[in-house]
């Protein structure tokens, strides 16, 4: 079926929806006839939990290391479908007793205490909740535009994956380059650099779209101020982690990092990881290798991450080791 | 370099000294990155540990108006050495100067001679406001609100003045203060030695006599200890009336809610809960305070509201000045270490609004008020401008924050002092660096995820191995809701 079309009647049916819970606030057009896709009324004798607030399900980020008080930033998700119109506020409705659920629900962007309907979740919940998984779907098929890495000046290779099918089936192949991709890299890029940074869309292309301009330029400042010297920059098609092995056998860098798009979660869909490691040759072992993940709106700012990284490949340099080993080193 | 997974330890000192009474206390806070491995870091107080408590001496005074600073000094020498600790291994904590003994004549010459020798970082702090919350903090009120969903009032009785600190899902309300305290009329021999202005304006007022040398046992000592008790509970309530103003110090009762729970703290709660009765404080001081705990506990209007029993009574200020004066900023942030530790900056907060575009049009007038508010006789005071409520920022945007700031901060005065920023959301290490990036002349402190406001006072300590900073912060105003 035509995707846009799939998103089109979803919308269609969430807004139906919205529209028949809120009917007491929103205002309905006189000569719009009201249409009830189901009884606002529970049938029977269930004794349905109600949960007030965020009824949908909607996940939100709550920062976790504050007062209370204060209202960081709570950056909302931005939504990867067509389900993006802002929800009709409700009107304050009777303080609930007590809701137990709600201090639970200020700490995780899970979906806890979003009430049910009977034996399953209520329709809202498990439209939501199909939504975000349709976006993870999204984010692993998508691809990275090109204007994007034109803007930020990287050239691009591929792995020995061939299509998205073969980069689920084969990740072996994903830690490949290709021969193609050997060569352009031989030629292009400046050799024994002290850090080499590589991106790839790994599995969410919407990571690199929305996070690695940010990421990218902050992480070139930090180096920058800390006189750490940069090879050339470029990005990999469909790799995989280790893929820093390979590069790092042909460039022979000090430091890799490699911005690499996470596998897609229910809760984001365009979260980011920076993966590091010392001196990353054939026979590495992935203890070696350190991560900071979570770059993403709602996660780590991608402009403090970048800055952040600076600090830790400094470490890196200084103590010659990542991972475990640095850990170890450092004492 | 910045190591984030070793486990560190701080040492704390609180110091209060009081109208009547001086006391110290020594703890070691447990600090830890709390944040998974794959996560940035996230530094955060885990433990707090109790090493020395002082007992509670008198408040060593040269006469009515100056304080003995040298025999406060002993006092602090001798229980360092009895506690095993020297000055220089205090990293954070307050030395707070409270009720009448902040009036002395030579108290805030005192109280900074002391930060500065009782450790490298201990915060100076007086203020009855500020006294009332720290009590509050380590009466256990302040931990209460956040769990009961009441009004707490928290009501600190020293020797010269009551403390009421109102608190809300620890959100503070309000406070107020009133001459209220155990030494306010001295006996001696059980005849009256002492009478307190305060006190001598009120029996003016009311039309009652006692001079020195009446008997403790006079009807007129009762009236006081009645009144205050009567005078507290309209406090409370808010229906303050006429003849209630002499017994004020300060503004009038500002909260707003109604309180439903008050818990007592200080040497007049010592009198109601007896939580040290092995040392039998009460007899050594010859003055009206066993009275006047008798007056609150037998009075009708007090009953009206919960009574809930503190965890410290007479300790409960110096334990909150010890123990939950200090906070942990971001852990990554930009620092300049020659320029730290830094006391008593300003705060003005600028709130963008989230909208960088709007926000940035009117920066240039924030540290115009800022610098009217601070340094209207431009002296060069330098202040923190605190960052809020920013939009999510990209790199570019960030750029151009940075130049902004430059910009702003070369208008103050002295556009060579350090330029300190406070931000609220966890940007304060790629701010910093792009200021460093811009090669500003000026020192950077940058630090985040530090909670402040217009009115409120910081100190920042010295960066700790974890490369994080202790902060103060000096709250002075109020969170109405």
């Amino acid at each position: 079926m035509n995707e846009e079309l799939i998103q089109q009647i979803t919308k269609m049916v969430v807004e139906k929806l919205e529209a028949a819970s809120g009917s007491q606030t929103v205002q309905q057009n006189s000569n719009e006839q009201i249409i009830e896709l189901f009884s606002q009324q529970p049938i029977g004798h269930l004794n349905a939990e109600t949960v007030k607030k965020s009824p949908s399900g909607l996940v939100t980020f709550h920062s976790t290391t504050e007062e209370p008080k204060r209202n960081i930033a709570t950056v909302k998700p931005k939504p990867t479908t067509a389900y993006s119109n802002p929800k009709p506020k409700l009107a304050p409705e009777a303080e609930p007793v007590e809701d137990k659920w709600a201090e639970y629900r200020k700490k995780t962007p899970a979906r806890v205490g979003v009430g049910r309907a009977g034996s399953r979740p209520k329709t809202k919940t498990w439209l939501q909740f199909r939504l975000d998984h349709a976006a993870a779907v999204d984010a692993v098929y998508g691809e990275v535009p090109d204007d994007l890495l034109e803007q930020l000046g990287l050239f691009q290779v591929q792995s020995k994956v061939v299509d998205k099918e073969e980069y689920i089936r084969r990740p072996d192949l994903g830690r490949k380059l290709s021969d193609e991709a050997k060569s352009i890299i031989q030629e292009r890029c400046k050799k024994s650099p002290v850090v080499q940074i590589v991106a790839s869309n790994g599995l969410s292309a919407k990571a690199i779209e929305e996070n690695l301009e940010d990421v990218y330029l902050s992480l070139e400042q930090s180096l920058n101020n800390l006189n750490i010297e940069m090879g050339t920059t470029f990005y990999v098609d469909k790799g995989r982690v280790a893929v820093m092995d390979d590069i790092g056998e042909l460039l022979q860098p000090d430091v890799v990092v490699m911005l690499i798009g996470e596998r897609p979660g229910l809760v984001s869909a365009e979260s980011l990881s920076a993966y590091m490691c010392y001196k990353p040759r054939h026979g590495t072992i992935e203890a070696d290798r350190m991560v900071i993940s979570n770059i993403h709106k709602g996660g780590i700012p991608p402009v403090e991450a970048g800055a952040f990284l600076g600090t830790i490949i400094q470490k890196i340099l200084k103590y010659e080791a990542s991972g475990v080993s640095l850990v170890q080193k450092e004492g | 370099m910045s190591n984030f997974n070793k486990h560190e330890t701080i040492m704390s000192a609180g110091i209060d000294i009081g109208t009547s009474t001086t006391k110290l206390i020594i703890s070691r806070f447990s600090l830890r990155n709390v944040a998974g491995a794959s996560h940035v870091p996230r530094i955060e107080i885990t433990d707090k540990e109790i090493l020395y408590k002082s007992p509670v001496f008198r408040t060593p005074l040269q006469d009515e108006v100056t304080i003995d600073v040298a025999g406060v000094q002993q006092i602090i020498q001798s229980e360092y050495d009895k506690a095993g600790v020297q000055p220089s291994q205090i990293e954070t904590g307050a030395v707070i100067i409270t009720g009448e003994t902040a009036t002395k004549r030579n108290a805030s010459e005192m109280l900074h001679q002391l930060s500065n020798e009782a450790g490298d970082f201990l915060v100076a702090t007086a203020g009855p406001d500020l006294e009332g919350i720290i009590a509050a903090k380590g009466s256990g009120s302040y931990e209460l609100s956040g769990k009961s969903g009441q009004v707490i009032a928290n009501i600190d009785i020293g020797g010269g003045t009551a403390n009421i600190a109102v608190f809300k899902d620890k959100q503070l309300l309000g406070t107020c203060t009133m001459h209220i305290g155990g030494r306010l009329i001295e006996f001696e021999g059980g005849k009256v030695r002492t009478i307190s202005p305060p006190v001598e304006r009120l029996l003016q007022d009311q039309g009652y006599t006692l001079r020195v040398g009446d008997p403790q046992s006079s009807s007129t000592v009762t009236f006081v200890t009645t009144y205050m008790a009567e005078a507290m509970g309209r406090v409370l309530k808010k229906e303050v009336h006429a003849q209630d103003q002499v017994l004020l110090l300060g503004h009038e009762p500002n909260w707003l809610p109604t309180v439903d729970t008050i818990v007592f703290s200080g040497g007049i709660s010592e009198c109601m809960y007896h939580h040290e009765s092995g040392e039998v404080q009460e007899a050594q001081y010859d003055d009206i305070g066993v009275q006047l705990a008798e007056a609150l506990l037998r009075n009708t209007s007090l009953q009206h509201f919960t009574w809930q029993e503190p965890i410290e009574t007479v300790r409960a200020t110096v334990l909150g000045a010890g123990t939950q004066t200090t906070e942990i900023s971001g852990a990554t942030i930009q620092v300049a270490p020659h320029e730290l530790p830094l006391k008593n900056i300003p705060i003005y907060e600028y709130d963008f609004e989230a909208n960088l575009e709007t926000g940035l049009s009117h920066f240039e007038d924030a540290v115009e008020q800022a610098v009217t508010l601070y340094d209207s006789a431009k002296e060069g005071q330098n202040f923190a401008l605190y960052l809020c409520n920013l939009p999510y920022l990209g790199f570019r945007d960030v750029q151009k924050l940075a130049k902004a700031v430059v910009q702003v901060m070369n208008k103050r005065p002295r556009p060579e002092q350090p330029i300190i920023l406070v931000i609220q959301s966890d940007h304060a290490k790629v701010i910093g660096q792009t200021l460093a990036a811009l090669q500003v002349k000026q020192s950077i402190i940058c630090i985040d995820q530090i909670n402040v406001e217009t009115g409120d006072y910081i100190d920042i300590g010295n960066a700790l191995t974890s490369g994080v900073v202790p902060v103060v912060v000096k709250t002075l105003t109020f969170h109405t809701t």
